[in-house]
């Protein structure tokens, strides 16, 4: 039941990410309407997936890391829907959809946890955090990206679609600003909170597991980052290539945890 | 429904001749009673601007109504008629509903969007209102009119972008802070163009203003009328390092920022964007000061091919923009065809109303001990039988209106009722 209710959202978000990418280009009104559309009633598919894979569970679906990848999906969706009426940035979509897409698809098809026992309500709590960190930090790479671009339109000095559609880059600034400063003190605990029950669980901090390993890279990157912005008053394009950086790196970290043998059920 | 318009704009006639025949306001209300008292056009209205002159108007043989009016402009003008004549275009009935809502909505102007046609154009339909010219149909054209042109307005971003230098400049700086409230500003220099400039940035917020120019009672003076503050010349790298936006107009023959000055006021920026609007030529920012982080500098040719863009993205809005007058053509049309047969309809009803109330109030007097229930219920019998009768009538004007044809149908219903001339 759910992995037909997840096919058929992911359907929907590949129809979506299509839509809202044509209307970055054309600018007609219509195809944002329906990429609206099409992201509302993929993102309905994927609340009813995620209930009816919770059902057959028994359980919250963030035991594995596709589970949780799927929900932080599932939170990215909903947050853009609404950033994108509340601030009017209609061409949020085609920045954020198609990361949301390439995640969804990565958390497909999903297989249960083998061989681990989760235990603990701290398990739980390293696993939200770090979700809604994740969520917080693909709107930071959406927003480095469309500020790098709008820059690229304002010294080329020849303003083309994205000149137009992109909001200004003090707007775009603070968006990335705000995403880190949010997103950061939750990847922060989630991590802490994993590394402390590495620790009681695994036996040592420094049992090799390719995700937690290559997520204090990542860390250490957005850390880097917003020192940089805090204290170093980085601004702008500085910022925005870090910005995109530490998403690679998060991005690498999660396939990582995904495609190689590892303790975070891939 | 025998609507036109007939004139001459900027498509089809020289300025040579369009402004031999602009009119003024006193002129305008003579033609206006002139054309009226004639009796070929039974409502007009007279638009004249510098870029187009039309008749609209409601008559029973457009041709000849045509010529007439413009016969009697030309003698007004003194400008001989046939050169004129031929120079004319003509639009009827749906065609003419199109041209009055293009040409209020501003898709028919020279600079497509513009704001101040719409006014002209109430102003237009003002004058012809008081000239008592206007009738049941020009009346719900141009109110239609001024509803499709704020449509247009709101709907599509025809008039967004701006078309002038200076307004454009003004943008760039929002694509760049977002807001520019408390941004501050520094003019180096005093042109008129930037002067301009400055005063469109400190209406959307801009604020506070330094003045630099190497004559320093100038600087004064120029800090005075624009309530900003003079600082001298060699201050400039200390202003620089202060300032958000800069508007550069010197006469110069070399660039007074250099790469090197902007280099190194940039660390105490911490980061902070800093745009340069550099109108003057020879040119006062130094080409390299691109290179630099967070900096912004455009030229005068910068902001021409911006404004040109502008333009352009002007033009992908009025297809927008047409395809919306087009719909509200059609809807427009449909409810055109009803506006002839309106004041029959209305004496009509106000006939059979006026004989029902009258027949009612005898009746009742001769009723005196009629109860509350039974006068209303007097009142409702006859309210029923009136729309009763009314509704083959009524229904056979509008239809017959919608078809083209309602005058004989007219001329009937006048007859058989006895509504008295029309």
């Amino acid at each position: 039941m759910h992995q037909t209710l997840l096919t058929l959202a992911i359907i929907g978000y590949v129809v979506a990410t299509g839509l809202a990418l044509a209307y970055l280009v054309q600018r007609e009104e219509l195809l944002h309407r329906l990429a609206s559309l099409a992201t509302l009633a993929a993102w309905v598919l994927h609340t009813g997936a995620l209930l009816a894979l919770a059902i057959e569970l028994g359980r919250p679906p963030l035991a594995s890391l596709p589970e949780a990848l799927s929900v932080a999906v599932w939170v990215v969706v909903v947050l853009e829907m609404w950033l994108e009426r509340r601030y009017g940035l209609s061409v949020l979509g085609a920045f954020v959809l198609p990361v949301a897409l390439a995640f969804s698809l990565q958390s497909t098809p999903m297989r249960p946890l083998i061989g681990q026992t989760l235990s603990g309500a701290w398990v739980w709590v390293h696993i939200g955090l770090a979700l809604v960190g994740i969520a917080a930090l693909v709107f930071n790479f959406a927003g480095a990206l469309m500020y790098l671009l709008q820059e690229r339109q304002l010294r080329a000095k020849r303003p083309g679609a994205l000149y137009y559609t992109l909001p200004a880059l003090a707007t775009l600034d603070r968006l990335t600003y705000r995403t880190l400063a949010l997103g950061f003190p939750f990847l922060t605990t989630g991590l802490l909170l994993g590394v402390l029950w590495a620790g009681a669980a695994w036996g040592s901090v420094f049992a090799f597991d390719p995700l937690a390993f290559l997520s204090y890279v990542a860390w250490a990157v957005y850390a880097a980052t917003l020192a940089g912005r805090a204290v170093g008053g980085w601004h702008g394009r500085r910022a925005a290539y870090f910005a995109i950086l530490g998403f690679a790196a998060l991005a690498i970290t999660l396939g990582a945890g995904l495609f190689l043998p590892g303790k975070h059920g891939g | 429904m025998p609507l036109f318009v007939a004139g001459l704009s900027h498509r089809n006639a020289p300025v040579a001749l369009r402004e031999q025949l602009a009119v003024d306001e006193d002129k305008l209300r003579e033609l206006l009673r002139d054309i009226g008292a004639t009796g070929v056009v039974r409502e007009a209205l007279i638009l004249s601007t510098c870029n187009r002159v039309e008749v609209y108007a409601v008559a029973d043989v457009p041709g000849e109504a045509r010529t007439a009016t413009f016969r009697r402009l030309c003698h007004h003008r003194g400008v001989g008629p046939d050169s004129v004549e031929t120079a004319l275009y003509t639009y009827v009935d749906g065609e003419a509903v199109r041209h009055a809502f293009r040409v209020a909505s501003s898709l028919d102007s020279m600079m497509i969007g513009e704001p101040q046609i719409l006014g002209q154009v109430k102003d237009a339909f003002a004058l012809a209102q008081s000239c008592e010219t206007v009738g049941p149909a020009l009346h719900t054209l141009f109110t239609q009119a001024f509803a499709v042109a704020k449509k247009v307005r709101t709907e599509t971003e025809i008039a967004r972008h701006a078309v002038s230098v200076s307004f454009a400049a003004v943008e760039l700086a929002k694509k760049i802070f977002a807001g520019l409230d408390g941004k501050a500003v520094l003019l180096v220099g005093a042109g008129k163009m930037s002067e301009l400039a400055a005063r469109h940035l400190i209406e959307q917020g801009a604020f506070p203003l330094y003045v630099a120019n190497r004559t320093w009672a100038r600087a004064q003076e120029l800090a005075r009328a624009l309530s900003g503050t003079a600082v001298p010349f060699d201050e400039l790298t200390t202003a620089l390092a202060a300032v958000d936006i800069v508007i550069t107009s010197t006469g110069a023959p070399a660039p007074v920022i250099t790469r090197e000055t902007v280099d190194r006021v940039l660390p105490a920026r911490r980061g902070r964007p800093l745009f340069f609007i550099d109108i003057a030529v020879p040119r006062d920012v130094e080409e390299a000061v691109d290179m630099l982080d967070g900096v912004y500098r455009y030229d005068i040719d910068d902001l021409k091919q911006v404004v040109d863009a502008n333009i352009r993205e002007r033009g992908r809005e009025a297809h927008r923009a047409e395809a919306l007058v087009e719909r509200e053509v059609a809807k427009f049309v449909t409810r055109l065809g009803d506006v002839e047969v309106i004041p029959t309809i209305v004496s009509l009803r106000e006939r059979l109303e006026a004989i029902r109330a009258g027949e009612v109030k005898r009746t009742l007097a001769r009723l005196p001990g009629a109860t509350l229930e039974t006068r209303e219920a007097i009142e409702a019998l006859s309210s029923a039988i009136v729309n009763k009768i009314l509704h083959a009538p009524i229904t056979k004007l509008r239809e017959s209106s919608r078809a083209g044809s309602p005058r004989s149908w007219l001329e009937l219903v006048h007859e058989l009722f006895g509504l008295g001339r029309k």
